[in-house]
């Protein structure tokens, strides 16, 4: 055999090789209970450094963005894409609030509903301005319905809740004078929003009357608050709240 | 820990094969080949973790002899193991109706196979590292622990001792 021949038999020994299966096999055993290499199967997210820890951030990662969604839904407006996340969260807060905090709670979502409003007649957006208006109504008869289920005597008792309710209803006083300023010049009308805010300032008012005239007062109180009857009486249920709120802070 | 971990999976990779044929070459048994091998790089990952990739100046020649030293044992421990009584030993094959099988199913490479498990250890090593790895000189000498010289001399004597086998 000459030995160009002998060296072209030898170098045909080089297709004696391991099964792929055993190749890898072997590997895997080599390595077993060694930590795994970024580079080898962290796979397109490796180039961040945070994330070869991706299994145990995967929690902490969906609550920040959970906690980012609602953030930004925080900001949303009725007609949005994701106000109905937003409302979800809100009906989260009405659900597990007490009994006596929910009217307080309506009427702080009620607010919210105003201040949207105004944002939206601000911004001239009058696509969103139905929408808008329609979940302010939501919000104002689900607080009216909540006050006239409200036990005066229970809420008589958290001296809290009371202020809570009127600073509330103070605030949608005020707010809706800035609606009505530049909603009016947009929509003309503004009497649905009126009768909705008048009618939640009369039972506010109507509750924290009856609850005071319970309490021992001053001669200069029970002045105040003969005044604020009158007022309620005449139908300036907003004046008569004015009122309410100077003795509930005395 | 994981840099260690990729740079020997590369070291893996490039040389698995070669270790294996190396290792099958001289026992001649695909299973055995695979125990030696995996134990090879096994013990390979266990030094190179331990002392550092830098301190093993040449990668290829260490897992060389640390195959070359498993080898060794191997066949220490099976010639330990072959000192048994001759009633429990397996019948003798038949020499001639061997060979008959044999040469129904010899290949050139076949027979090229088994003239190099049959020679000397050191012309065996040799030939798989020059002929069939394509190491140079002076990387088989390094191995070897030998000069360039004395390397091309076992090469050129390893050559014409396959060629007698295979006469």
């Amino acid at each position: 055999m000459k030995q160009s021949q002998l060296v072209r038999q030898l170098k045909s020994l080089r297709e004696l090789e391991p099964s792929d299966n055993w190749v890898s096999f072997t590997k895997e055993r080599i390595f077993a209970g060694e930590p795994e290499p970024m580079g080898l199967r962290a796979g397109v997210l490796s180039f961040f450094p945070l994330f070869r820890y991706k299994l145990a951030l995967a929690p902490i990662i969906s609550v920040l963005v959970l906690i980012g969604l609602f953030g930004f839904t925080r900001q949303t407006l009725p007609g949005d894409f994701l106000f109905s996340v937003k409302k979800m969260t809100e009906s989260a807060q009405v659900t597990f609030s007490s009994g006596i905090e929910k009217p307080e709670t309506q009427l702080r979502l009620a607010n919210k509903r105003l201040e949207e409003l105004s944002r939206i007649a601000e911004n001239n957006q009058v696509g969103k301005l139905d929408p808008a208006i329609k979940e302010f109504q939501m919000n104002i008869v689900q607080a009216t319905k909540d006050l006239a289920a409200f036990d005066i005597n229970v809420t008589s008792s958290d001296p809290l809740a009371i202020k809570g309710l009127l600073a509330e209803t103070k605030k949608m006083t005020e707010n809706k004078e800035r609606v009505e300023s530049v909603l009016g010049a947009i929509i003309g009308d503004t009497n649905e929003l009126d009768s909705a805010i008048l009618q939640i300032e009369k039972q506010t008012a109507a509750y924290l009357i009856t609850d005071l005239e319970k309490r021992t007062l001053q001669e200069s109180d029970l002045q105040l608050l003969n005044q604020a009857r009158d007022d309620y009486n005449a139908g300036n249920f907003a004046t008569s709240l004015e009122k309410i709120w100077i003795l509930s802070n005395k | 820990m994981s840099n260690l971990r990729k740079n020997y999976s590369e070291v893996y990779d490039k040389y698995v094969k070669k270790i294996y044929r190396f290792v099958l070459l001289k026992v001649n048994s695909a299973e055995i080949a695979e125990d030696l091998t995996s134990e090879v790089f096994m013990r390979g990952w266990q030094s190179f973790k331990g002392q550092g990739p830098d301190k093993i100046e040449n990668i290829q020649a260490f897992l060389y002899q640390i195959a070359r030293n498993l080898l060794a044992d191997h066949y220490r421990q099976e010639t330990r193991a072959q000192f048994v009584s001759v009633e429990y030993a397996p019948p003798l094959p038949d020499a001639k109706q061997d060979l008959e099988e044999m040469s129904f199913i010899q290949s050139d490479m076949e027979r090229v196979k088994a003239a190099l498990v049959s020679i000397n250890d050191d012309y065996r090593e040799v030939i798989v590292w020059y002929y069939l790895d394509e190491l140079k000189v002076p990387e088989i000498a390094k191995i070897l622990d030998k000069s360039e010289p004395t390397v091309r001399v076992l090469i050129h004597r390893a050559l014409h001792a396959l060629k007698d086998e295979l006469k």
